[in-house]
């Protein structure tokens, strides 16, 4: 640690100074940017705003929509961040072992995660087709019928929930098993001397030893799961009849289909200090100094 | 998918199965993908911008980790928190007024423009992995350097860089991933065929094809084949960067 002193330090303050500056034109300005946006009324981007003060809130927080909205977030968020971390441990636990072609498995696992979210889409689509997808043929042949995957609200969900649970999973599977690895064995091996089963010793041991980071992993999920806006946009498109439509659609479609810059702009900063909670807590439970000297 | 984009269009609208009977050698999807298509186009946009972002990350965020663990910088842990706060921010968020903001500027539909929004996912991302990386390397190196008679440029190019390389090179991957992956930011700010990234660009072929899953699979496989040549070369990279739990998603 030290101050700037040489001519090359103050080469280098400068830079720094001007990196923090673009660091902050680009984000801060953005947000600073969408409040100011929510307090006037605007058609477009490029019309003329006028102030409304509260006027937009009050408005938004008025209506059905965005109470439904909210709601179909929270339902597709929870349920994607229970079924994500249930598997994902499961699959890490069946990992942690050694079988042949190991390495391969584990690097497979990953995959789904680095596709585009574009690519995902695409390909549930086009299993669901209605005349041609695989799984619409499938259960047509189960004696099911053909399910309008998309017209049917509880199914919509379903398969928004679905393709999100198959993309992310991964990210938790190779979160817990870097962390199982961190695990002294001696513990599990005391724990099957004092006669602990498989369960007992998942339950008493793994769990308690893993339970902070675990909660980091719950934590960002469900900061970004509230966030997702392509795998739903792309599949549903919100529908149908909004029955997949969360915030950040409900934004999207405010802002840029109902010509209403100020709602959507109200809904963004809403949504945002929605997530702050969230972000807060983590911030709460993992202060960075203890980041800083775990190290 | 990859089967999909190799099936012969007759075939595609059989009774589909999941092994296709006969493959298609002619490529006719992906010739008609890239003959007809603006797609070569896109990819040629998605690759600039990639790269573009890759590079201002790198530069922006090696200099501010840099000088956050080597100076007493007044409000540091501000600084570096705000990053990973700003890293959580609804990248709708962060789109909508950048629109307003581009549009003002004359630079909405802009290739520039979906670089910089890239680069607000992607800064505050590097900047807290490569601090992690630039804390816990010993000082007393590029002391030592310095003794030498090595400037604080030399030390950092001859022992910090090459030390830290696994942390520029993470960070060099997910910044391409984030950028050749997103749909968001692009999808908000570019409007013209000509500006399009690739995934915007292959889920505007949903509508305009009408069901040409050929080509469409053609597509998302030709998207996909950089992330899996990656994936195979730098594979321990990605790793390590989940396990840091370094990436948005």
């Amino acid at each position: 640690m030290q101050g700037f002193r040489t001519s090359s330090d103050k080469v280098l303050k400068w830079a720094f100074i001007a990196s923090v500056s673009v660091v902050l034109l680009l984000i801060l300005l953005p947000v600073l940017h969408a409040i100011q946006l929510s307090f006037y009324h605007s058609e477009s981007f490029v019309s003329n705003k006028s102030w409304v003060g509260l006027g937009n809130y009050a408005r938004i927080l008025n209506e059905m929509i965005f109470w439904k909205a909210l709601s179909v977030g929270l339902i597709f968020g929870c349920l994607t961040i229970i079924l994500q971390v249930c598997l994902g441990i499961a699959f890490a636990l069946f990992l942690d072992r050694n079988f042949p072609g190991l390495p391969i498995i584990r690097g497979l696992v990953i995959l789904p995660y680095l596709l585009p979210t574009v690519v995902v889409a695409l390909a549930f689509q086009w299993m669901l087709d209605g005349t041609l997808g695989l799984l619409t043929i499938w259960s047509e042949q189960l004696g099911l019928g053909r399910p309008s995957w998309f017209e049917n609200p509880y199914l919509a969900m379903t398969v928004v929930i679905v393709a999100s649970v198959w993309t992310w999973t991964p990210f938790v599977t190779v979160s817990f098993l870097a962390a199982l690895q961190t695990i002294p064995k001696s513990l599990y091996e005391s724990a099957k001397v004092d006669g602990a089963g498989m369960w007992s010793r998942f339950w008493h041991v793994t769990i308690p030893m893993l339970l902070p980071m675990l909660m980091v992993i719950i934590l960002l999920r469900s900061i970004w799961m509230f966030n997702k806006f392509d795998i739903i946009w792309l599949l549903t498109k919100g529908g149908p009849s909004s029955a997949t439509e969360h915030l950040p659609i409900l934004a999207y479609r405010r802002a840029f289909l109902q010509y209403d810059v100020g709602g959507g702009a109200a809904v963004a900063t809403l949504s945002f200090l929605l997530l702050s909670l969230l972000i807060l807590v983590y911030f709460y439970y993992y202060p960075l100094e203890e980041k800083e000297s775990s190290h | 998918m990859i089967i999909s984009s190799l099936r012969p269009e007759k075939e595609l609208f059989d009774v589909p199965t999941l092994i296709p009977k006969t493959i298609d050698w002619q490529f006719t999807s992906y010739k008609n993908l890239l003959e007809l298509t603006d797609y070569p186009l896109q990819f040629m946009n998605s690759i600039i911008v990639a790269l573009a972002v890759v590079v201002i990350t790198l530069i922006i965020s090696i200099i501010i980790a840099y000088v956050v663990t080597r100076y007493r910088v007044p409000g540091k842990t501000m600084i570096v928190g705000s990053m990973l706060y700003a890293y959580m921010f609804p990248p709708l968020m962060l789109a909508i007024p950048l629109l307003s903001i581009f549009a003002t500027l004359g630079l909405a539909d802009s290739l520039i423009a979906v670089v910089l929004a890239h680069c607000t996912l992607t800064i505050p991302l590097g900047v807290w992995m490569l601090w992690g990386f630039f804390k816990v390397m010993p000082f007393d190196l590029e002391e030592a350097a310095m003794v030498d008679g090595c400037s604080r440029a030399g030390a950092f190019f001859r022992v910090v860089l090459p030390l830290s390389l696994p942390g520029v090179i993470t960070v060099s991957i997910f910044s391409f991933l984030l950028s050749w992956t997103d749909y968001v930011f692009a999808f908000v700010l570019v409007s013209s065929d000509l500006n399009k990234t690739l995934p915007v660009g292959l889920a505007s072929l949903i509508g305009s094809f009408d069901a040409r899953w050929g080509e469409l699979m053609a597509g998302a496989t030709l998207i996909a084949i950089p992330l899996f040549l990656m994936f195979v070369f730098l594979g321990r990279y990605f790793i390590k960067g989940l396990a840091a739990g370094a990436i948005k998603g």
